[in-house]
């Protein structure tokens, strides 16, 4: 079976630059599914083969925190990694996101080798 | 705020700068900053994003509608037409980013910030106003010959 990746963020733009950059690092996946919050980030989990999350954290609806608290509460999707992709730097605000199963974060902006040096490890 | 401690004017040409040469490869010439009133551009898009916590304010990036184009297409790689969602989806992100980088300049100077979501309004001789008493800066940046604004208006909570 081959890799999938879902992108979490609730800016479209935001998606198809991550996309982008993933394909720039030379990283396939054999396919891309989309995500613009929280919630719809949990029913693709439920129907969807995925290997990794690539999530933001400031979203409506539900947040890239309230989407790891909820993930981790059921256990057929609770395994999956999560790559935080965000704006968001804080120690603490990651900190809470790597004590919910957060494997890493990114900053945004970014660089496709960023992408690479960081998401390259995990795959 | 002490200007002399904080330099945010410096601090929003580097925010923006480092957000197009890292995300849409251009390097953005920028105006000085300027205090108080004056520098506004004919706007056909804003994105604003507020901040509060230890300071509260509002960041805006002030676009004519050629620049949100040119923007956003060089952004996604491909020719953009018109005002669309995604024009305003992605000046948005740009208003984010920014105002992330922000952040990270305040939490050096010991203020903590937190971030709204964006909101882009769009449409023909517009402006925004509010936060009464509250100071602005704001500095003019220049992408293929045209000019676009990057705004924050700021108070900081006592």
């Amino acid at each position: 079976m081959g890799k999938n990746v879902l992108l979490v963020d609730d800016s479209s733009t935001m998606r198809k630059i991550v996309g982008r950059s993933l394909r720039q690092a030379g990283i396939d996946f054999d396919n891309i599914f989309e995500a613009a919050d929280g919630i719809e980030a949990l029913e693709i989990l439920e129907k969807e083969h995925i290997d990794i999350v690539l999530s933001d954290i400031n979203m409506p609806n539900m947040d890239g925190i309230s989407f790891l608290r909820e993930k981790a509460t059921r256990d057929n999707i609770k395994g999956i990694p999560v790559l935080m992709i965000s704006t968001e730097t804080g120690d603490d605000i990651i900190g809470e996101a790597k004590s919910l199963g957060a494997v890493g974060a990114i900053k945004k902006p970014f660089t496709p080798d960023k992408v690479n040096e960081v998401l390259g490890p995990l795959l | 705020m002490n200007e002399t401690e904080i330099n945010i004017g410096q601090a929003i040409m580097d925010s923006t700068r480092e957000v197009f040469s890292t995300m849409l490869m251009v390097e953005l010439k920028a105006d000085e900053p300027i205090e108080g009133q004056g520098g506004e551009v004919d706007s056909n898009i804003t994105s604003m994003l507020g901040l509060g916590k230890d300071i509260r304010g509002m960041l805006s990036v002030h676009c004519p509608g050629e620049v949100a184009k040119d923007i956003t297409g060089t952004f996604l790689g491909m020719e953009v037409e018109e005002i669309d969602e995604d024009v305003k989806d992605a000046i948005g992100e740009i208003a984010n980013m920014v105002a992330g980088n922000l952040k990270v300049f305040f939490q050096k100077h010991g203020r903590d910030i937190e971030l709204a979501i964006p909101t882009s309004v769009v449409g023909n001789s517009f402006r925004t106003s509010g936060m009464s008493g509250a100071q602005r800066v704001a500095v003019p940046f220049s992408m293929n010959g045209r000019t676009f604004l990057v705004e924050l208006k700021y108070m900081e909570n006592t």
